[in-house]
């Protein structure tokens, strides 16, 4: 007998002989039933979570080829094994009962009829090929996003532009991170962060800027509370328009007038200066001054008069001096920014002297409030600036850090650059240069690539109502639920468009499509996102997709077939991932943004750029930490030979808003979202719990505005802007405060489309429009 | 010996004032709460009603009117122990749903705390990352029957049951085999 069996039997004696208590005897079927039932009977495989741009690793569990259950990845250093709910609930998000599962053809009638890949694919191309042959690439567009992996951007960014010759190519991260990108490009002359996540332990004081980061990034907030809980001197400081659960873990909340952050940071800049807490040293090494354009008449917001249809303003810079800002600061004393800000002025000196304080590292975190701004380039630039002046920048615990809301707006927008003016890794459709690398690495002919950029975001879809663009094709996005103004992109039918549409779910978006396309999601195809802090993270496919659904990158590549440029594709039917992604690399390679191989992103979780000999970088342009320097100490921004490989510090002024409240209109509106919803909702509203804790949109009010309007929690209001009106249910004191004459209303809604009221002014730099500040006012409707 | 009967007797007097108050949680209820087995639960009551940690102690509460609100499974481990509940429990508002759902999670399977032998104590059949405070589940008047310990007065759990980390066993280096061979 081998040892083993002998066990076995010893053990199925005691059973038997010593089974004299019930307890024993429900022990022993245990351990049979147990022999008979495994609970690890799933398959087990690792994955960027879906959803926002934090990019947390979960471990997927899979069974019969469905998501069955997930995990926090432990051996993920984003977030160590924890998740949000959103996270948490992840496998639900792929099972609503109305999963796309066929492409569907909408008929004269209006109704839609289920047609094959073939005949759809074969009518993309056909009507593709018509449009550039009557109207030419500027009439055909494409719409992606932040969710798109880096193989459905690669191939989108080939098709459009190697293939049709246009540079009509655009993402919904231009909504979303453009300002960002900007501020990014106009002072380091590379996109992208230079700190990182291990800012998080590494930090002081946190400042939180138009940024609900406990309901919005919540992991990453995990890391920052739970440094503060263990080393006790850490300052979180909250600057906000509206106060949030956010607020309530601050040290320091401070409640600013919407817009007014511009004159906050320039007061900060004022003080910084003044009292001499300037890095001299620092600012005299690496540094150089700015000032771009600033008149207000020239500038506009990019929605009124002749800007109204199409705003093409476009900044230009010139040398300044910090002499000039000395100057130019003048505007910016404590007395003044208080009053402007709606703030005492001692917390501005406050806020500076932290900033100031040069034994503490300081990180600077924003997303939405700074960027969904009609001065959000400049908003990135003075936050820059403070850690330029300061020198809080390029090394552990002090950097500004800005954030982002999907999970691949770095990875597939920002790096592979699907914006109508980009090409991979920081390259730009205007440099000669740039268009020729493209053209070698494409094999195209010389010259070939166009130069003059394409329509961006807002006046894509312009061009669209009004018949300038005459195909577009979007892609894992939802534009009319989350474009500004939407009424005015109404769809007449019988337009004469062609608007094919690839999604999992019906959305207000496929209801507009002419063609339906199902997409596979998520683990049900192979992929990969790039996160906020650099990180690349690659993932195998772990689930079989429903029906006929297929990936976003597939779907392009056989239209490209059908219109003869297969030649761009020239990878097999199956295993193409890597070839594709390996060909994309070659384009970072050598420019400081080199992303990690396919095989080492295959073993590890996730590989931050510059990836040179296979090690990552943690702090770009630091000394002794990023392999592109080549100082021996402090930082050097090699990336910027425009500046002398110094950043630019920008000089940027005040400017109010586009829309403020007046006597008709006489509260201010700002949207955002809810802890348990990503994005339009599509797909977390399809998680039972997730729907169920907070299943409908609703307008936070405060308290002293609902008693003067006399409604309370659960009452029913009409909200009218100068765009439109709907109604929502009252929210007083809930999670959200927001301060007497400001509402908020979460955007994830698609039956309450408080985008019908929001205004499409934008940044004059980045493009990007401003969710967060329009007039409205609010009506008693009825007693709920 | 008669100090071993009054503390028994504490104990069962303990237990049915419990029951008199709180009912364990059936399976059906604890999985109604839950998208599968591993995922947050959600918050069965109004959680406007203040700081979720002044009833979910580290040991539990009878909350007059509302029922017994069970511990924290979340010890104070480093690197998590500041995360905010509702970062991942969020309030059940409605029973409506968007759109109906064909997801079919894992199951909570009570079988399987693997024992070496019948007498011997069973391994600990889920990851204890995040539910390191095992009396929150195991012991109490809401601890279902079929989890609950028969020696809570034993601190130190895991000095007998182990989690289980792998379905692998031990494979000796081929130095090791040969010399058993």
């Amino acid at each position: 007998m081998k040892r083993r069996e002998f066990l076995q039997s010893l053990a199925l004696a005691a059973a038997g002989v010593a089974a004299h208590s019930p307890a024993d005897r429900a022990a022993a079927e245990g351990m049979r039933d147990a022999a008979q039932i495994d609970p690890s009977d799933l398959t087990w495989g690792k994955a960027p979570c879906r959803f926002c741009g934090t990019g947390c690793g979960v471990e997927v569990g899979t069974r019969d080829g469905r998501v069955a259950a997930v995990r926090g990845d432990r051996k993920s250093p984003v977030n160590r094994g924890l998740l949000c709910v959103k996270g948490y609930h992840l496998p639900g998000f792929l099972y609503g009962e109305d999963r796309l599962t066929k492409p569907m053809l909408r008929l004269a009638d209006g109704s839609f009829e289920a047609i094959s890949w073939d005949a759809a694919l074969d009518m993309i191309a056909e009507r593709y090929a018509k449009v550039l042959e009557t109207d030419g690439p500027d009439a055909v567009a494409m719409y992606g996003s932040g969710q798109w992996t880096v193989h459905d951007g690669y191939a989108a960014l080939k098709w459009v532009k190697a293939g049709m010759r246009s540079n009509n190519l655009e993402a919904n991260a231009r909504l979303c991170m453009a300002s960002a990108v900007m501020g990014f490009m106009t002072q380091f002359q590379s996109d992208e962060p230079m700190g990182c996540y291990e800012d998080f332990e590494a930090g002081d004081d946190f400042f939180l800027w138009g940024n609900n980061m406990a309901e919005m990034h919540p992991v990453l907030f995990s890391r920052i509370l739970e440094t503060k809980r263990q080393r006790g001197d850490v300052r979180i400081v909250d600057i906000a328009t509206r106060r949030t659960p956010t607020s309530d873990y601050a040290d320091l909340y401070v409640e600013i007038r919407p817009g007014t952050d511009l004159a906050l940071a320039n007061g900060i800049l004022q003080q910084i200066l003044a009292k001499g807490w300037v890095a001299e040293s620092f600012v005299r090494e690496n540094v150089v001054f700015q000032r771009g354009n600033e008149d207000l008449e020239e500038i506009g917001w990019g929605c009124y008069g002749a800007q109204k249809d199409r705003y093409t303003f476009a900044d230009s810079g010139r040398d300044s001096s910090i002499e000039e800002l000395g100057k130019f600061l003048a505007d910016y004393t404590p007395d003044k920014v208080a009053t402007l800000c709606g703030i005492p002025s001692a917390q501005v000196e406050t806020l500076a002297e932290m900033y100031g304080a040069s034994n503490r590292g300081t990180v600077s975190l924003w997303c939405m409030g700074v960027n969904q701004h009609t001065r959000g380039t400049w908003m990135n630039n003075l936050l820059n600036d403070i850690h330029l002046l300061t020198g809080k920048i390029g090394r552990p615990g002090a950097n500004p850090l800005s954030l982002t809301g999907q999970p691949s707006a770095c990875g597939t927008v920002r790096e592979v650059g699907t914006l109508s003016n980009r090409l991979p890794s920081d390259r730009l459709v205007t440099k000669d240069e740039h268009r020729t690398t493209a053209e070698q690495i494409w094999g195209l002919e010389p010259g070939t690539l166009p130069a003059k950029p394409g329509y961006h975001t807002v006046d894509m879809f312009r061009a669209l109502s009004r018949g300038d663009i005459k195909a577009i094709w979007i892609q894992t996005t939802n534009p009319w639920v989350s474009l500004p103004n939407l009424n005015r992109f109404e769809r007449s039918p019988g337009d004469g468009r062609f608007i094919v549409v690839s999604d999992i779910y019906p959305t207000p978006t496929t209801q507009v499509a002419d063609l339906v396309l199902p997409s596979s999601a998520w683990v049900e195809r192979e992929g990969v996102f790039g996160n906020t802090e650099r990180r690349t993270q690659q993932w195998n496919k772990l689930a079989d997709p429903p029906g006929e659904a297929r990936e976003d990158a597939w779907q392009i590549i056989e239209v490209a077939r059908r219109m003869g440029m297969g030649h761009l594709f020239p990878w097999g039917e199956d295993e193409w991932h890597e070839a594709m992604y390996e060909e994309y690399r070659r384009f970072s390679l050598g420019t400081g943004k080199d992303v990690a191989s396919y095989a080492q992103l295959k073993e590890t979780r996730g590989m931050r750029w510059p990836v040179v000999d296979g090690k990552e970088t943690a702090y770009r342009y630091a000394a002794g930490r990023d392999p592109y320097v080549t100082k021996s100490k402090g930082v050097h921004f090699y990336k910027a030979k425009k500046y002398g490989e110094k950043a630019a510090f920008w000089l940027r002024p005040y400017q109010p808003p586009a829309e403020v409240p007046d006597d008709e209109f006489p509260l201010w509106l700002t949207t955002g979202r809810v802890l348990e919803h990503w994005h339009t909702g599509s797909m977390t509203r399809r998680v039972r719990q997730l729907y169920q804790a907070v299943p409908k949109a609703y307008v936070e009010l405060n308290r002293s505005d609902a008693i003067d309007l006399e409604v309370g929690t659960g009452d029913r209001v009409r909200i009218v802007s100068r765009r439109g009106a709907l109604e929502a249910t009252v929210e007083v004191d809930g999670r959200g405060k927001p301060p007497r004459g400001t509402v908020f209303m979460p955007f994830f809604d698609e039956s309450i489309l408080v985008n019908q009221l929001t205004l499409d002014a934008m940044d004059n730099i980045s493009k990007e429009p401003d969710y967060k500040k329009c007039a409205v006012r609010v009506e008693r409707v009825a007693r709920g | 010996m008669r100090a071993l009967l009054f503390c028994a007797c504490l104990a069962s007097l303990a237990l049915v004032s419990g029951a008199a108050r709180a009912e364990p949680t059936s399976a059906a209820e604890r999985a109604a709460r839950r998208l599968f087995d591993g995922a947050p639960p959600a918050i069965p009551h109004d959680s406007a009603v203040g700081a979720c940690v002044s009833c979910h102690s580290m040991a539990g509460r009878e909350i007059p009117s509302m029922g017994y609100a069970p511990a924290s499974p979340h010890a104070r481990t480093a690197g998590i122990a500041a995360v905010p509940c509702k970062q991942c429990h969020v309030e059940k508002r409605t029973d409506e749903v968007f759109v109906g759902s064909t997801f079919r999670g894992i199951e909570q399977d009570l079988r399987s705390g693997k024992r070496a032998n019948p007498l011997a104590p069973p391994v600990i059949p889920h990851m204890v990352f995040m539910r390191e405070n095992c009396a929150a589940c195991h012991t109490g008047p809401a601890a279902r029957s079929e989890i609950r310990t028969s020696h809570p007065e034993r601190a130190n759990c895991r000095q007998c049951h182990v989690e289980r980390v792998t379905t692998g066993v031990f494979a000796p280096s081929r130095e090791t085999s040969a010399q058993g061979r």
